[in-house]
């Protein structure tokens, strides 16, 4: 399958302080692809190497095929979308103005305008000037910014981290549709239910290092537990190993009429994260 | 390859004029000048020295300051890297980020002539050197507000660079030191004032050729470092 973005042996250093320390990995066409790593473990230095606002210090890193120095030509940042964590609006303008001035920087017509803001669930504000928005709001206009133009790759740090449940599902539901049209996702994150809910795989970052790359399940089996909580009638709870013996009591427990409920024990991205670098999200 | 589309200027242009009109400071700074050339004008000198000191300081108030201030809040509000990130090439953002600043003060420029009652000898070369002097102020105010973090660091930072490039012409009253009369000789300020003092006597373009030659080099060397000072800021 294409790749979208390779990366190899990527290392960023401020001074005497590394941000990333040799990462290498690849993004395929029409994948989703989670960073997940708390603050400070090179999130968005990858994201900033990844769309040219940044110098990496050693190692290579494509996108499109081409090299980074290419991004600096306009016309592949047609093709991406990105949405950081300084990603600012014009603040006496209306959000229309503000997606107007986009429309008319990558060439589209003003109509993609109601149907972004559908997504990010603004339709009902496009004429309130920015300064008159709360944060939330202000983050989705920016997200709306980011995809107007439907892009070929989009990069998104920390897409959600000023919304409410409600508004957070309506973009999840947003992006989600974007992807199945064939753009790939790039994101950074610490919600773990963001990750497990969006990404076809995630990357655990921490302190600039990989420490593992896979899809959520893959990662939940391989870390999971070797045995099952089972909880009786009466609320006795018994923990049984996943194996012959575990199974036959389990067998027992059904036939006796004592089952209530039986637990897998899968860990959450969250627990795996703890379980490898010994730090929370 | 560089590429240029007068749409994305066009767009950038109409972005800032929408803005502009809902940003008072801006449009105070603008009647700035206004009211001083107003002032002068009360006073009813014919001395041309006097009655052109009106459009030094429109150039550097709404040409110098204003830009300075529309790019450095670009900056402070990060809608700056948004452009940077867009597909607005180089040439494009400052073109686009300059226009409505030049168009504004040509507008002050104008209307300070008209109430300082200037009478502008030889109008054509009188233009050639508007626009020079234009071009040039509008882009130091580029460069300065690129330099700052903020619209008030754009006082800071522009105050002592815009009293020398625009108003040198003061510092000669102020020394014997030869070297340095020499050197304010070249300001664009004296520049200015040298070609309009040389109109208003002969009204040709023969005395006033050197003049014009060291305008257009501060023109070409502050636009290179305009560009350069860009290109440092595309990437952290």
């Amino acid at each position: 399958m294409e790749h979208v973005i390779e990366v190899r042996e990527l290392a960023k250093s401020f001074g005497n302080k590394v941000a990333l320390k040799s990462i290498s990995f690849d993004v395929k066409k029409g994948e989703t692809i989670g960073f997940l790593g708390p603050s400070g473990s090179g999130k968005t230095t990858t994201i900033k190497i990844l769309t040219a606002q940044l110098h990496p210090t050693a190692g290579e890193a494509s996108v499109f095929g081409e090299p980074l120095e290419k991004l600096k030509d306009p016309s592949y940042m047609r093709r991406i979308g990105i949405l950081t964590d300084n990603s600012g609006l014009y603040e006496r303008l209306t959000i229309f103005d503000n997606l107007a001035l986009y429309c008319d920087l990558y060439g589209i017509s003003k109509k993609s305008i109601d149907e972004v803001l559908e997504v990010v669930n603004l339709q009902h504000d496009k004429n309130t000037p920015v300064q008159k928005l709360s944060k939330g709001m202000k983050q989705r206009v920016t997200l709306a910014r980011a995809i107007v133009h439907k892009p070929d790759l989009l990069f998104l740090d920390e897409p959600t981290s000023a919304l409410d449940p409600v508004n957070t599902k309506h973009i999840h539901e947003g992006l989600k549709q974007l992807n199945r049209e064939g753009t790939t996702i790039f994101l950074t994150t610490h919600d773990m239910h963001e990750a497990e809910e969006m990404c076809d795989r995630v990357a655990f970052l921490h302190n600039g290092e990989i420490k593992l790359f896979d899809t959520p399940q893959k990662l939940r089996t391989r870390y999971g537990s070797s045995s099952v909580t089972v909880t009786l009638k009466g609320d006795q709870v018994v923990t049984v190993p996943k194996d012959e013996q575990g199974a036959e009591e389990i067998y027992r427990y059904m036939k006796d009429g004592q089952l209530a409920a039986i637990h897998s024990n899968e860990p959450t991205l969250g627990d795996i994260f703890v379980q490898l670098t010994g730090r929370n999200l | 390859m560089m590429q240029f589309s007068i749409r994305r200027v066009n767009a950038i242009f109409r972005k800032d004029w929408k803005d502009l009109m809902k940003n008072s400071y801006i449009i105070f700074t603008l009647a700035f000048p206004l009211i001083f050339a107003a002032w002068i004008g009360r006073m009813g000198s014919e001395d041309p020295a006097f009655q052109t000191f009106p459009i030094h300081f429109a150039l550097v108030i709404a040409g110098a300051f204003v830009q300075a201030a529309m790019v450095a809040e670009e900056k402070e509000k990060n809608t700056l890297r948004g452009l940077m990130l867009s597909p607005a090439s180089t040439a494009e953002i400052l073109v686009g980020k300059s226009a409505l600043t030049a168009v504004s003060t040509l507008v002050v420029v104008i209307g300070s002539i008209l109430l300082a009652e200037y009478k502008v000898p030889s109008p054509p070369l009188f233009i050639l050197s508007i626009l020079l002097g234009l071009v040039l102020f509008v882009t130091i105010g580029t460069i300065l507000g690129l330099l700052s973090r903020t619209v008030m660091e754009t006082t800071i930072v522009g105050m002592p660079v815009l009293v020398i490039f625009g108003m040198g012409s003061m510092f000669k009253a102020m020394t014997d030191n030869e070297m340095i009369i020499k050197a304010v000789d070249y300001l664009p300020s004296e520049q200015l004032n040298m070609i309009w003092m040389e109109l208003d006597r002969e009204m040709n373009i023969s005395g006033t050729i050197d003049n014009i030659l060291i305008l257009l080099a501060w023109v070409v060397v502050s636009f290179v470092i305009a560009v350069f000072v860009y290109g440092k800021r595309r990437f952290d």
